[in-house]
């Protein structure tokens, strides 16, 4: 074992972990301050992926111009769901039951509108211009496209840090995620607050589909794919919180490479072993503060 | 006088209106229970093969049917799981009164609903699904297979690697493929067949990632790590687009042949990948669209075009097959009711398919109910026939269907 294959590992290991995170991110967001688990984020990440293909290979538009445009489409996607029909079940007795059920037929939907506007051929991205080829290294390739990625995800950790401890607006949907009755009560609409999360947190999912479409396959179905792994994530790193669910991607998506690479069989099953451990020794999650309640 | 007019015109009206019933009662139907998974990432073969099937069926009784009978499916969304297709195919049998279950992708699904096939003797014709256990482990007489074996397809792996290491030595090989029975059968059945010809080989990696996994960099480098001269891969569908996609990045084609044989060559990769997919992959599949280059294969393919719109996946042909074979079987016999002389002719059925090059004819195998074809493998090369494929295979080698087929004594020892 090489100092060399430490470090690629580590890299394709981060490519991994970025994806996972932006995925995680807005799915932690969403149950931080709504307290909703939506079992519908996967398929805002598939559509992201769709409105990528739309916007760059069926319309011919720029690359960067069309991650954006994905990212504030499906952001308002997500915002009329959460308030033409999410908004309607908050509050109410046995609001876990409404929240599976109506996120869960939101998978199904989405999946079928996808399937009737574009078909179930699998649909492809390309890389964009200036990131089709790779750092070469010796023997080694470092793929410029999957650095970006990587890039891009740092990006989004600073500034989701800034705008949640520097800014009012940050401030506000951290104080409605303690407590939504005194937020209200403070004068604060609380609605329309989260309708913004939700917006920002589905518009992440989009971004996150849009950018790995050009390593993955568009195709009906690709959101549930995502969604175990991201509920792992938020799971390990504590439900609701946004640090966790990047340290949570980081830890799985590196578990997952030195896995691949030291015990091949038995991969798959490491992920769902550090979920385990960490749930046996801290199951509020690793970055959580609120402490489960014993019965 | 006017009034006998209006009284003949209200007989010949009522005539007119009571006679599609009468022909409908003593219409004579051979009826078929298909299932298909239609939605998620297996729904592209669903709706090919479903439009397929249909495409057979107007072509059949646009014809006047068999022996007077017409053809008639119903298809099921088998949502790609056993138990739920279990019991779509019993309420097949028991209320609808099917003559035949037809199609099914998923192996795992096949397994379940030949056992329906057996417990209430109805002929089952498999159209898509490959596990190589339906027509050898788990063989039951009501079992018909009318698109090829994982094992065919491995041992026409095996026979193009022999030759090309006589040509290009290699020695080292590794393998990644799905985690479950599809993508470990794969793999045995290819290294039992580089034994079985002599090939000799190290072997340097083994990869088992899950189904519908959607991200391969970890693997890819680790692969690069083992360095194998061939890289021999089990996926299907989505998978094999996404590994193909961060493979290439990482300038893994250029010093590593890869190799998949049994469902790399399939027109979605093409048609999905488009300008992107390197040349000089090593894929076989079920069914292509530009080879045979005969007649009957570029008129299945043109009229698949014509009613869909796009170019068939490989799952369509099977589908075709099998509704060709039930009205062959049908004509032989002489009603769809007779099951036990049905299941006789279909053992020793001989049926001309889109898939046959010229001067050959498919037919089962008596002894597994396998259909056995010829088996061509290809590699990727520019072609602008079929959009929105920028690649297409072609340089292609063709092996017999006597020659890759499981050999005598592996059936034995299966069935032990």
């Amino acid at each position: 074992m090489d100092a060399s294959f430490f470090f690629t590992q580590f890299v394709s290991g981060l490519t991994m972990a970025t994806l996972l995170f932006l995925v995680a991110s807005g799915l932690t967001l969403i149950f931080g301050v709504g307290n909703v688990f939506n079992f519908a984020h996967g398929s805002f990440y598939m559509l992201g992926a769709y409105f990528g293909y739309q916007f760059v290979t069926v319309w011919g538009n720029n690359f960067w111009l069309s991650l954006v445009l994905t990212a504030v489409c499906v952001g308002l996607v997500g915002m009329v769901v959460e308030a033409v029909f999410l908004r309607r079940i908050y509050g109410r007795a046995n609001e876990g039951g409404f929240q599976i059920l109506l996120t869960y037929s939101f998978i199904l939907i989405i999946d079928d509108l996808v399937k009737l506007i574009w078909g179930t051929e699998y649909k492809s991205l390309p890389r964009p211009q200036g990131f089709q080829g790779a750092f070469q290294a010796g023997d080694i390739y470092f793929p410029a496209y999957n650095l970006l990625i990587i890039a891009i995800g740092l990006f989004v950790v600073v500034a989701a840090w800034w705008i949640l401890s520097r800014t009012r607006a940050g401030r506000v949907a951290r104080a409605a995620a303690t407590d939504r009755e005194i937020v209200g009560v403070l004068g604060v609409n609380v609605p329309r607050t989260m309708t913004l999360v939700f917006g920002i947190a589905t518009a992440l999912g989009g971004m996150a589909g849009a950018l790995a479409a050009p390593l993955r396959t568009v195709t009906p179905g690709a959101g549930i794919e995502v969604i175990i792994d991201s509920l792992i994530v938020v799971v390990l790193g504590g439900m609701g919180n946004f640090w966790g669910a990047w340290f949570g991607a980081i830890l799985i998506g590196e578990v997952n490479a030195f896995a691949v690479a030291f015990v091949p069989k038995w991969a798959t099953l490491f992920s769902f072993l550090v979920m385990v451990i960490v749930l046996v020794f801290k199951p509020e999650g690793l970055f959580a503060t609120r402490k489960i309640r014993k019965l | 006088m006017k009034k006998n007019v209006r009284v003949c015109l209200a007989i010949a009206l009522l005539a007119l209106m009571v006679m599609p019933m009468a022909i409908h009662a003593e219409e004579k139907v051979i009826r078929i229970g298909a299932m298909y998974p239609m939605t998620g990432r297996p729904g592209l073969y669903g709706i090919d093969s479903v439009a397929a099937a249909e495409m057979a069926m107007d072509e059949i009784n646009g014809k006047g049917g068999v022996n007077g009978y017409k053809i008639d499916a119903t298809f099921t969304d088998s949502k790609a799981k056993p138990a739920y297709a279990v019991r779509v195919a019993t309420r097949y049998i028991t209320e609808d009164k099917v003559h035949f279950l037809f199609g099914i992708v998923s192996s795992g699904v096949g397994l379940a609903v030949t056992e329906v096939s057996k417990q209430y003797k109805t002929i089952f014709i498999g159209t898509d699904h490959a596990s190589t256990q339906l027509t050898v482990d788990k063989f039951q007489p009501y079992y018909f297979r009318v698109s090829n074996d994982t094992f065919s397809s491995m041992a026409a792996g095996a026979l193009y690697l022999k030759e090309l290491q006589a040509k290009k030595p290699w020695k080292t090989i590794a393998y990644i493929g799905p985690d479950y029975a599809y993508g470990h059968d794969q793999w045995n059945e290819l290294r039992y067949n580089l034994d079985r010809f002599g090939v000799k080989h190290k072997v340097v990696g083994e990869y088992w990632p899950k189904l519908f996994e959607p991200d391969y960099n970890s693997y890819v480098t680790s692969l690069i790590n083992d360095k194998p001269d061939i890289l021999v891969t089990g996926f299907w569908g989505g998978d094999t687009v996404a590994f193909i996609k961060q493979a290439q990045a990482y300038g893994m084609f250029k010093k590593t042949l890869y190799f998949q044989p049994d469902a790399g060559g399939n027109y979605e990769l093409m048609s999905a990948m488009g300008a992107e997919l390197p040349a000089g992959l090593v894929l076989g599949a079920r069914h292509y669209n530009n080879w045979p280059d005969t007649e009957r294969n570029r008129n299945f393919v043109q009229s698949f075009f014509k009613r869909t719109g796009r170019y068939p996946t490989y799952a369509a042909e099977g589908a075709y097959a099998g509704v060709y074979a039930i009205a062959k079987a049908v004509e032989a016999v002489g009603n769809p009711d007779d099951t036990e002389a049905l299941v006789k002719a279909l053992s020793t059925l001989k049926i001309q398919l889109p898939e046959d090059p010229e001067g050959f004819t498919s037919y089962i195998d008596p002894e597994t109910h396998q259909i056995m074809q010829m088996q061509a493998i290809g590699v990727t090369m520019p072609n602008n026939d079929f959009p929105p494929a920028k690649m297409m295979l072609g340089d292609w080698k063709v092996y017999k269907p006597e020659d890759i087929a499981p050999p005598a004594e592996y059936i034995k020892e299966k069935r032990k």
